[in-house]
């Protein structure tokens, strides 16, 4: 059995027209999590439409951290392949990187000269604020700087491209001078970050370092995202409501407002009277703190903090079923085929199933 | 399904119909008028305008660059339209459901998105998807792949050249082929900030022209019916018409598409050195039946450039409004996000509207000249009706011209033009000629057997934009979607593709160059026919042969 009903197990059927009912008898109905693929987020966003409710996604934070600073101020980007083919120079920025993509040293090819390169001599790389081992790994000089100095360190090695002073002093400004260097003479470098592991005022300075050093260079951004089809999702809210995630159908139009439409803040202050928590990654659970009831669609074997009025268990893309997400490996969409395919049912068949058992279908 | 046309003005210029008379439509096609059948729905369009539905060749409207556009603009589309309740996504402001709508609303009926780089093409048939009602095809980009560059540099084998357009129309589920500033994107890696046609790639020997060549052969080779679509260099400079001139010789007289060339009309009269040479470039384009263009007009108001012309994105970002902009390299294209202002006070913006005009009016041959401000680049696609319009009224010009800087106006040619567009033009530029030039037989005319691409339209002297923004009937394949300008209700479109033949050994020798440079599969860039998730997802174009 895979539905259940106030933790009794139940037909999908009888799941389904419970949900709904729950989500018809809210004022705000929200829809969060949201780990799902192309399908599961387009019926997803189609449904908190429908209700006019709002929708949010798991890791809106370090998702919305990026847009943020790019509706802000723009930057220059490219994908791991151009990197992997061209690049000279590789800065890694911020810590964790190599937990957050694992691939990432093999993906980038760092420990090979790239395939464009006229000389085919060695990359140069370099890691900022990184951790001394995970750097050693992969062939990185390391620039140790703590988390909370990272922002200044930045601005600094700005300010040292650009032959500003900064007020940093010592070591730490020895070895960013020296880094400037490296940097104003890169034929094409790269900087590697993530917003899961940096802040806005990082990720300013990081987009501000790399437009300067194109005055005389070329130089360039690798920003990935969260793993599990995030930036997927984030993309097909865009183009389907022409805003990001963290978007509201309240007043009959979609709005987007990042404080507004936080799923954690709606339920918290009780604005949001029903929720539906998808998740079908992995056994991911919500971070709200009051007891909204809600509908959850999750991988098998989720347990929640407190039990949701519906529980429907659904396959993991690309793994249950064939799935569309967005892959590091290309900074675009692919296909992915299911690796063992299974009966377990689809985000976006079961919220179709919801759908049709909602007042006015 | 039984419908007939009643008594309206068909202008239907490929069967040489301008005049009173019936269409006749059965289910989703126009059918000779039936002898003793009684029609299960008659519309009387008396004193209206019947033509085919419009086709539109080049509209940058789905992708991961116009998304891009989005997340950096969420200021630029707040919902502002409301569309009828019943519809998904209706009130969205810069969705991909807004754009079907809106299209359709005007009697378009397929639209074509010119730009999107081999390695991103599901992106672009995701949001295609999701764009209800239209029909829709994309143009894939070729011209800046170290695969291709290194054929070129190794002679150019013209076989395995034509192979590998032919495989990447297959990878990318494609329509077209088209090339943007030859080269200029593996320059541009190289931290070039100049790009011309006869400069040369750095590594790989070749010049923007010599890959043109290769590329126009190549897409003959291949037998699909539209030709190589050519955004050439200097897009956007003062005097860059030597360039759209120096292009328009290099097609050698073969079959070439120029894209937006009012983006290149301009000369360098004047004190300001900047002046529309647009009357020169047209008289070129006069002589050269070889060459289609599209126009790529400037109208004034608030967008966005989006761009793979990556070289000249960039050089835009000092010019960005607002001060922001995303400038993407990527391996096999680069490509700009870049927002712009075009305002009727401005000498350089007024300079560009006016050379748009001056190219749709001096261009003898309606079937040579095609409707486009390059949305959003110029305009967004929104600004139809008012530049449909504008090519209709010299009063209408004149109004405008008075509200521009005397200086601009007095560097263009435009107040001297007399040239009104017929209906019988328009439907010539915006029915017919596309049709042919994608090669979509059965589209552009109202001949029986023809798809059932119908828009009916006000004929209101004194407001042309109206009638044309809001039309007042429109048939998608013999339904009605459009009734007096609101979307009745969505239907699912088709993406159009070409699939020539060609010989698989290209796809063996890329998978070998994918495993061995990218470390990665080159089917993960490839669009599988089950991905869109809908049946008929695509159509297929028949070839030249």
């Amino acid at each position: 059995m895979t539905a259940y009903v106030d933790g009794t197990a139940v037909p999908l059927e009888a799941a389904a027209a419970e949900a709904a009912r729950l989500l018809d008898g809210a004022r705000l109905p929200l829809v969060a999590g949201l780990q799902t693929d192309v399908a599961g987020a387009r019926a997803a966003i189609l449904l908190a439409e429908k209700l006019h409710g709002a929708y949010d996604h798991a890791a809106s934070d370090a998702l919305l951290r990026d847009v943020g600073v790019l509706r802000q101020a723009g930057r220059m980007v490219t994908t791991a392949n151009d990197v992997r083919i061209r690049a000279d120079l590789v800065l890694l920025v911020g810590p964790r990187l190599t937990v957050l993509w694992p691939e990432l040293a093999e993906r980038l090819a760092l420990a090979a000269p790239p395939r464009l390169s006229p000389d085919k001599a060695a990359r140069k790389i370099f890691w900022l604020g990184g951790e001394p081992a995970a750097a050693a790994a992969i062939g990185a000089t390391h620039i140790g700087v703590g988390a909370d100095q990272l922002p200044l360190a930045v601005a600094g090695l700005r300010a040292a491209v650009a032959g500003r002073k900064s007020r940093l002093g010592g070591a730490l400004a020895k070895s960013l001078a020296e880094l400037a260097e490296n940097l104003k003479a890169a034929h094409f470098g790269a900087a590697v970050w993530s917003a899961e592991s940096l802040d806005e005022l990082t990720i300013e300075a990081l987009s501000g370092l790399v437009l300067d050093l194109n005055q005389k260079t070329r130089f360039t951004n690798l920003a990935f995202g969260p793993a599990q089809n995030g930036v997927g999702v984030l993309q097909t809210s865009g183009w389907m409501t022409g805003f990001p995630i963290r978007t509201g159908f309240g007043r009959g139009y979609p709005e987007h407002d990042i404080w507004r439409f936080d799923a954690n803040r709606l339920v918290d202050t009780g604005e949001a009277d029903a929720a539906l928590w998808i998740s079908a990654y992995g056994a991911a659970t919500p971070n709200w703190r009051r007891k909204v009831p809600f509908i959850a669609l999750a991988a098998p074997g989720t347990t929640f903090s407190y039990p949701p009025k519906v529980q429907i268990e659904v396959g993991a893309p690309g793994q249950d079923h064939d799935a569309i997400e967005w892959a590091r490996d290309v900074a675009s969409f692919t296909a992915t085929s299911a690796t063992t395919a299974s009966e377990a049912p689809r985000v976006d068949a079961v919220i179709g199933l919801i759908s049709e058992h909602l007042k006015g279908n | 399904m039984l419908i007939r046309l009643a008594g309206g003005h068909v202008v239907d210029p490929a069967n040489g119909r301008d005049g009173v008379g019936d269409i006749w439509i059965r289910d989703s096609r126009i059918i000779e008028a039936p002898h003793g059948e009684t029609p299960d729905e008659v519309f009387d369009v008396s004193g209206k305008i019947v033509m085919a539905g419009a086709i539109d060749i080049h509209s940058h409207i789905a992708g991961g660059n116009v998304n891009t556009a989005r997340l950096l603009l969420p200021e630029n589309h707040r919902a502002h339209v409301a569309r009828p309740a019943e519809t998904p996504l209706s009130t969205a402001g810069w969705s991909t459901f807004e754009t079907g709508c809106r299209y359709a609303a005007m009697g378009f009926t397929t639209v074509i998105e010119p730009a999107v780089p081999t390695h991103t093409a599901l992106h672009s048939h995701l949001e295609l998807a999701d764009i209800p009602i239209v029909d829709k095809g994309i143009l894939t980009v070729v011209g800046e792949d170290d695969f291709l560059l290194n054929l070129l540099r190794e002679g150019g084998n013209r076989t395995a050249i034509a192979d590998y357009l032919a495989s990447a129309l297959a990878q990318t589920k494609g329509l077209g082929i088209k090339s943007i500033n030859p080269g200029g994107s593996v320059a541009f890696a190289d931290n070039a900030r100049t790009y011309d046609l006869d400069d040369t790639v750095p590594f790989y020997g070749v010049t923007s022209r010599q890959i043109t060549e290769a590329l126009q052969q190549g897409v003959m080779d291949i037998g699909i019916a539209h030709p190589l679509h050519l955004h050439t260099n200097n897009l956007g400079i003062g005097g860059n018409v030597d360039t759209a001139l120096r292009t328009l010789q290099a097609a050698n007289g073969k079959p070439l598409h120029l894209a937006h060339l009012q983006f290149y009309a301009y000369g360098k009269e004047g004190k300001r050195g900047f002046s529309s040479a647009a009357a020169q470039l047209a008289a070129a384009v006069n002589t050269t039946p070889n060459v289609t263009i599209d126009v790529g007009s400037v109208m004034f108001r608030q967008t966005v450039t989006i761009s793979c012309d990556v070289i000249r994105q960039f050089a835009s970002v000092g010019t960005a409004k607002p001060r922001k902009s995303v400038i993407f390299d990527g391996e096999v294209n680069g490509a700009g996000v870049v927002p712009y202002l075009y305002k009727a006070e401005s000498f350089y913006n007024a300079i560009q509207w006016a050379a748009g005009l001056e190219l749709f009016l001096l261009i003898t041959n309606p079937a040579q000249v095609f409707f486009t401000t390059d949305h959003p680049n110029g305009a967004p696609y929104t600004t139809y009706p008012d530049l449909f319009a504008l090519i209709m009224s010299r009063d209408l010009r004149n109004k405008w011209l008075a509200d521009i800087p005397k200086e601009a106006a007095e560097l263009t040619t435009l107040a001297s033009i007399a040239r009104e567009y017929t209906f019988s033009e328009i439907a010539t530029m915006t029915r017919v000629a596309p049709a042919k030039l994608l090669g979509l037989k059965d589209r552009g005319h109202l001949t029986p057997g023809a798809l059932a691409d119908v828009a009916v339209y006000d004929d209101d002297p004194a407001d042309r934009a109206r009638a044309f923004r809001h039309a007042h009937l429109v048939f998608k394949d013999g339904d009605l979607v459009v009734r007096d300008g609101q979307i009745t209700h969505y239907r699912t479109g088709r993406a159009l593709t070409a699939r020539p033949a060609y010989d698989s050994n290209i796809d063996r020798r890329l998978s070998r160059y994918y495993d061995e440079v990218y470390g990665l599969s080159r089917d993960l860039f490839k669009v599988p026919e089950h991905a869109i998730g809908v049946d008929h997802a695509f159509e297929e174009v028949a070839c030249q042969g």
